[in-house]
């Protein structure tokens, strides 16, 4: 049973930290991609309307 | 028993056309399926506004701004307004409020629910091109994610049998210290915060911002964590369904079996009894501070004083469902195994998940974009690339690319994934449903997941697969069902083994 007010101060900090892609060599392993291509993820970012989300209008759903 | 199944409320974006014109372009989608279907829905005998807190509410609430877009339209017949579809592969395909919705057959294998959960996605987008290229609407987009980044939400919901017998405080107490804290492997992602829920850049959670409650029957406003709905779709006596609507639309499949897998090994663990050693103050703030803590601690506030990570909330989870289920099956200990490398990798660098977790693969692309773009996480773009990650085309989706790239860890494949369109899972009762819509399409007069009414002339008989749950019930009726060569040898093999 962990300790309660177990606070860790050795996690990532929020979002303004540069993404670590390769990560801890300890943790999970990856896909077995040596590099992988983002050159078409790049194209599609490409293709987003910047503005679509401030368009998307969406009935309450459940 | 495992026996699970989503529900995803897909969001719709059809060039031209605003929010008061998604009830009639969702149906018209649905009604764009091209494949062999069954309708109507047997609706009588459903009741959503059954509690399972033993009583009824007359009706269930309405979010009064989204009410505004339904004051102009006359409301048609349900069978109308939902254009149900029962597929060849047991699903569900309907309209509900607006979003096309897809309700997978029922499964007993986590594996076989990421495979149909994505052949959703790809029936729902073949739809979404036969109404551009077949009936000549503009461009139609359609998104697998919860929010409109304006304070519309909308569902992906999971469900799960459990036994009538687990109390129902036992389930409610059992479950909310879970629901609150597995969004650290199950959520999303998503820029910025609504309905008043904070500051975040971004968060773990699409949904979080929108439950108010711990516990309701309601889904469409004054969400809660655990829906109280008591509807089973089975025998009453014996089994509950626990419709569970505070999960996010996942694309990445890992986290897609992870989340399933991770939550019926919970449920499992309420049948025995087994109760956890923790109880939150508050599980609604718990879910929405863990959501927006961007430095990663993700500390929830403990009913009596104290904090606890969520990542060691989930390990006492974990703990107990090693000690009773480890070694039960390929399902169990897919989901113990990675359910615990899951959270030492939480606990040791979240980011390093990006090849799993869909809020880290999403933080992922955002990052890289804010970089080279020399912007920040404030840039109103970012919104516009969360949405597009989650859109369900392989040839345009961001998640997609990641998947296209090699990035992202699979669970199931593109040929599985084309097979369960129009196979059922062949080890539930959806595969005696598929093989009804199949073969006697044109003698079903309605047919929903627990009966079916089939007519001959001026004969006419109930199907009744309340009782139809494990293997062994299933396996009889449905050889019967594939060798009959007409309605009434059918007939004659359903009442022989009727249960």
């Amino acid at each position: 049973m962990p300790g309660i007010d177990d606070d860790r101060a050795t996690r990532p900090t929020g979002p303004a930290d540069p993404l670590k892609k390769e990560g801890d060599e300890t943790g999970p392993s990856r896909p077995d991609v040596q590099r992988p291509d983002r050159n078409d993820l790049l194209k599609r970012m490409q293709r987003v309307d910047p503005d679509q989300a401030r368009k998307y209008r969406q009935r309450s759903g459940e | 028993m495992p026996l699970f199944g989503t529900e995803t409320e897909y969001g719709i974006a059809v060039e031209g056309r605003g929010a008061a014109d998604l009830v009639s372009e969702s149906r018209a989608l649905v009604r764009a399926y091209r494949g062999a279907v069954a309708s109507p829905w047997f609706y009588r005998g459903e009741d959503p506004r059954n509690d399972m807190r033993g009583f009824h509410v007359d009706r269930l609430a309405q979010d009064p701004e989204d009410a505004k877009f339904d004051v102009a339209h006359k409301p048609l017949p349900v069978e109308e307004e939902r254009a149900d579809r029962v597929l060849v592969n047991g699903a569900r395909l309907y309209n509900d409020h607006g979003h096309p919705e897809y309700s997978t057959p029922e499964c007993a294998s986590i594996f076989d629910l990421v495979t149909h959960d994505k052949a959703g996605e790809r029936i729902v987008l073949d739809c979404a091109k036969a109404r551009m290229e077949v009936e000549g609407v503009g461009r139609v987009d359609i998104y697998k994610n919860n929010t409109d980044f304006h304070g519309s939400s909308y569902g992906t919901h999971e469900n799960y049998l459990v036994a009538r017998a687990t109390p129902f405080p036992d389930l409610l107490s059992g479950l909310l210290p879970f629901f609150s804290t597995r969004i650290i492997y199950a959520g999303a992602g998503k820029v910025g915060s609504e309905s008043g829920g904070g500051n975040a850049h971004y968060q773990l959670s699409q949904r979080a911002d929108f439950f108010t409650e711990d516990a309701s029957v309601d889904t469409l406003y004054r969400r809660p964590l655990v829906n109280t709905r008591d509807e089973p779709h089975a025998d009453a006596r014996i089994w509950r369904r626990l419709h569970v609507i505070c999960g996010d639309a996942n694309m990445s499949e890992f986290a897609t079996a992870l989340k399933i897998g991770t939550t019926y090994l919970v449920t499992s663990l309420l049948d025995q009894g087994w109760k956890p050693p923790v109880t939150l103050r508050n599980p609604v703030q718990a879910i929405k501070s863990i959501s927006q803590d961007e430095t990663y601690r993700w500390l929830a506030e403990i009913a009596g004083g104290g904090t606890m990570p969520a990542v060691d909330i989930q390990r006492t989870y974990l703990q107990a469902a090693k000690e009773r289920f480890s070694g039960r099956g390929p399902d169990t200990d897919w989901t113990l195994r990675n359910w615990e490398e899951t959270l030492d990798g939480l606990e040791r660098n979240p980011l390093a998940l990006s090849d799993r977790l869909d809020w880290v693969a999403k933080r992922s692309l955002l990052s890289d974009y804010i970089e080279s773009a020399g912007t920040n996480w404030k840039d109103g773009a970012l919104a516009s690339f969360d949405l597009a990650y989650s859109n369900i085309d392989p040839d345009e989706g961001l998640y997609y690319a990641l998947e296209q790239s090699g990035e992202m860890i699979r669970v199931t494949d593109d040929a599985s994934i084309a097979a369960a369109r129009t196979e059922a899972p062949q080890n539930t009762r959806a595969a005696i449903r598929g093989q009804l819509v199949e073969k006697f399409a044109g003698n079903i007069a309605v047919i929903g997941w627990s009966r079916a009414v089939l007519r001959d002339s001026d004969e006419s008989w109930l199907v009744d697969l309340e009782d139809y749950i494990t293997p062994d019930d299933v396996r009889p009726v449905l050889a019967g069902l594939k060798s009959a060569a007409d309605l009434r040898q059918f007939i004659d093999c359903y009442r022989s083994g009727e249960k």
